[in-house]
């Protein structure tokens, strides 16, 4: 495997190299070198660039030569024991592989459904809750739906993405089931249980196995299970399936007009003027569109409006003002006596002199950054001690 | 005279417009000193934190944002808050973005089960399969290969996917902010493989994640030998939780959804998975009624990011020389050049590529312009890549993708700015199906 992969770095950097002998330089950015084909000249599997190591760099970035040319085999770890791996391994393809022994009915499924799926998913699938629904009604039908689009009307009907219109494999359903749901206990259920809960989806959607309905009755398990076809199977692109499913992908990708992207010719100057559809119009968003932002947006920069915080006038008083009032400097603690000559002036005088300070040495609120109510609940405390 | 205005009459570019309409103007924001107006008391007072301490150093022993920036956060919407906010995303304040690096407390978070919050200590990658020598690796072991820091965006595919049918989000935030962007510290993939001998049978890969969904996506072997990163560094500093801490798999320029967080397994294969994540979701239907799997990179775009409709022109004055900025990115590339229209791209000029320009990276943009109060302007952004590839209009797209293919929108994005400068986003399309271009 090295030395394959040192052979296709060696190898894409002299794509590299041609392509930029060839193309010259490209718009303003230039001077890193990329390839839009691997080494044995195939296309690139998302239809970019990638950017082999050329005179110790991918593209503008310098790499260590010592790992980037002669890789050297590190291996840090350790081999996993057979247990571990199965402990983790609990994926589930098409094919079955993965996929456990068990059995369940669409009666029993029905049963769980309502007791752990329905508060999220709603009444038969239905939906709700922000969650997904699971069913819209017959499966076979509601596939043909998919070549529904909403270029005008909105309420017009979209297509139906269930699991029975659109999912292309079964097993994707009971592996999702198995380590996901329900979401806030996942891992939880049963292989009996996750069968049961396949076969009342797959009821549901109004499907069936081999022509048979997946009725209330219907005893779904392994094998069965994997005789699903799906009604949308086909409905894919492109293939990714067989041992020719990577040159499938690089074809598709190669091909602009497969997935909705425009290409220019290398060196061409892109359209300047006049580059809409003369139809095109300016299109607004209806009504407030969707504006029910958390938190409501804002660019200001004031201060955030200050919490409510409970303020302890006791070890406000012991932080705060007791350097002071408990070394004689003014009224002590819950001395009543002390406190009488001020009380006299009425509690408004008192509170005032607090807040803002007095020339006899008393620092506004005491120097503290309470609000005004809340020093005044400080202030009580002083003159009452509790 | 209030604070503000007489901080903007001071300005310099003020002074310029008023010296060119009339003598009066100049008279009245001269650049000599006088006593004709009102000071400003942020000049002239004593200000509080200029005469008491500021805070210890032993404050904040990890740093905070000034208490005055608490408007700059993550947002996110009932519309997708699927799973009491567990199954959903919080986007990055865009219209607040500097630069091509997003602060680790505002990249945009997205996850299938909730946040999950790991314990280093228990942190096991295990890569199995068609391989001939499987490995289990702890972290400390992981992070003792040699390691790569790679600046790079990642873009969740459904950025911009509510408005195949016309716009709906007002603001940059939500229109475009299901992206953001890091220098991402790992390993190469590649590195780790090379003594693990990865079987040539193997054509694809399974990344799963350890998080209450196991979320899993199918990667092809080609991006593996690539560029795939395994990552646990974020901007200097380990991952954030809501970025897969303490590991994620980061395939530069690709879905989001598929730079798997909280890694807990690699797995070799023949066959593809079919994860629900590659089929019920991250599919684009087209009007064909096929739907693209395996929809890989996010493909070349961009948009203006200022003035945004959160962040509008209001408070320009006629003559402000401004600058119209912007970010473009491609998954499949480099950028290469950024375009920008004022008519809803019917007509382009050529804009200009500022800092950095990186491989499947943000790029900043920039065109100077000075502001004419009351014109109307359609503001369209259209950015290019070394792939080849250039932004399609709205038109373009659809014709072959419809209205309900959720993911991969790229076309080109419009604001409109109005006669009193605020900023709305419009769509510049054609409203009723488009024939095959």
């Amino acid at each position: 495997m090295l030395k394959f992969n040192r052979k296709l770095i060696l190898s894409m950097s002299t794509a590299a190299a041609l392509a930029l002998l060839t193309a010259g330089c490209m718009g303003a950015s230039t001077s890193i070198t990329h390839a839009t084909t691997e080494a044995n000249g195939k296309a690139t599997i998302d239809g970019g660039s990638t950017y082999p190591v050329v005179n110790d760099k991918t593209g503008p970035y310098y790499v260590d030569p010592q790992v980037a040319a002669d890789a050297p085999k590190i291996n840090n770890g350790r081999v996993p024991t057979a247990n571990e791996i199965a402990a983790w391994n609990t994926d589930i393809m098409p094919d079955g592989t993965g996929l456990p022994e068990g059995s369940g009915t669409a009666d029993e499924g029905s049963d769980i459904y309502d007791a752990k799926c329905v508060a999220c998913h709603g009444d038969f699938g239905s939906g709700g809750g922000g969650y997904p629904s699971l069913s819209k009604g017959n499966a076979y039908d509601l596939q043909k739906t998919l070549t529904n689009n909403r270029w005008k009307d909105p309420e017009a009907d979209g297509p139906v993405r269930e699991f029975g219109s659109y999912w292309p494999k079964a097993t994707t359903l009971f592996w999702y089931i198995k380590d996901a749901m329900p979401h806030p206990f996942t891992k939880s259920l049963s292989d009996d249980q996750v069968y049961a809960l396949v076969a009342y989806i797959l009821n549901v959607n109004e499907m069936k196995i081999d022509g048979i309905d997946v009725d209330d009755d219907y005893v779904l398990n392994r094998e069965k299970l994997l005789k699903i076809k799906m009604p949308n199977r086909n409905g894919f692109e492109p293939n990714i399936d067989g041992p020719q499913a990577l040159d499938d992908v690089r074809a598709f990708y190669a091909d602009a007009a497969n997935f909705g992207a425009q290409k220019i010719k290398k060196g061409a100057t892109p359209c300047m003027k006049n580059c809409q559809a003369p139809t095109a119009i300016v299109v607004h968003i209806k009504g407030a569109g969707i504006s029910n932002f958390l938190p409501p947006m804002s660019d200001a920069r004031n201060l955030p409006a200050e919490k409510k915080v409970a303020v302890n006038p006791a070890s406000v008083y012991k932080n705060t003002c007791e350097m002071c009032h408990g070394n004689g400097v003014g009224p002590a603690l819950g001395n009543k006596a002390e406190w009488a000559p001020y009380l006299a002036h009425g509690m408004k005088k008192v509170y005032a002199n607090a807040i803002h300070g007095t020339d006899g040495g008393m620092p506004a609120k005491g120097g503290s950054s309470l609000s005004d109510a809340d020093f005044k609940t400080v202030v009580d405390y002083l003159i009452n001690g509790k | 005279m209030d604070n503000k205005k007489s901080n903007q009459e001071i300005d310099r570019r003020d002074f310029f417009k008023k010296a060119a309409a009339s003598v009066t103007a100049i008279a009245g924001t001269s650049l000599i000193s006088s006593n004709a107006r009102a000071d400003d008391p942020a000049i002239m007072k004593h200000v509080p934190w200029g005469q008491t301490w500021g805070d210890p150093v032993t404050k904040n022993r990890y740093g905070v944002p000034s208490k005055y920036e608490h408007n700059v956060l993550r947002r996110n919407t009932k519309l997708l808050a699927s799973g009491n906010f567990r199954a959903s995303i919080a986007v990055t304040p865009l219209q607040e973005s500097m630069g091509i690096i997003t602060p680790n407390g505002l990249f945009f978070s997205r996850s299938h089960g909730g946040t999950a919050h790991i314990d280093p200590a228990e942190y096991r990658l295990m890569i199995h399969g068609l391989i001939e020598k499987p490995i289990v690796l702890t972290l400390e072991e992981l992070k003792r290969y040699p390691s790569v820091s790679r600046i790079h965006f990642i873009e969740c595919p459904a950025n911009g996917g509510q408005e195949w049918r016309g716009p709906q989000f007002n603001s940059l935030q939500f229109a475009k902010g299901f992206m953001a962007s890091a220098q991402w510290t790992g390993t190469y993939l590649k590195t780790i493989l090379a003594d693990l001998g990865v079987k040539k049978e193997a054509l694809w890969m399974l990344a799963e994640g350890s998080d209450s969904s196991e979320m899993g996506r199918t990667i092809p072997i080609d991006k593996v030998w690539d560029d795939a990163m395994i990552v646990w560094g974020q901007n200097g500093e380990a991952l954030r939780p809501e970025q897969g801490y303490p590991v994620r798999i980061v395939l530069p320029g690709w879905e989001g959804n598929l730079c798997v967080k909280w890694l807990k397994r690699l797995e070799f294969a023949a066959a593809p998975w079919y994860a629900k994540e590659e089929t019920a979701k991250y599919t684009d239907l087209k009007p064909t009624g096929k739907a693209i799997q395996h929809f890989y990179a996010n493909e070349v775009n961009s948009t203006v990011t200022s003035p945004s409709p959160e962040i509008d022109w209001t408070s320009l004055k006629d003559g402000d020389i401004v600058e119209i900025q912007g970010l473009a990115w491609s998954g499949m590339g480099t950028i290469t050049g950024v375009d920008l229209s004022f008519d809803g791209g019917r007509n382009y000029v050529k804009a200009y590529l500022k800092g950095l320009v990186l491989p499947k990276s943000w790029t900043r943009w920039a065109y100077m312009y000075t502001y004419k109060k009351g014109k109307e302007l359609l503001l369209t952004s259209r950015a290019t890549d070394d792939a080849g590839y250039i932004q399609p209009t709205i038109d373009q797209e659809v014709s072959v993708m419809g209205v309900e293919a959720v993911y991969h929108r790229n076309a080109v994005e419009t604001w409109e700015v109005t006669k009193t400068g605020k900023v709305n986003h419009v769509e510049i399309r054609t409203m009723k199906k488009v024939k095959d271009a």
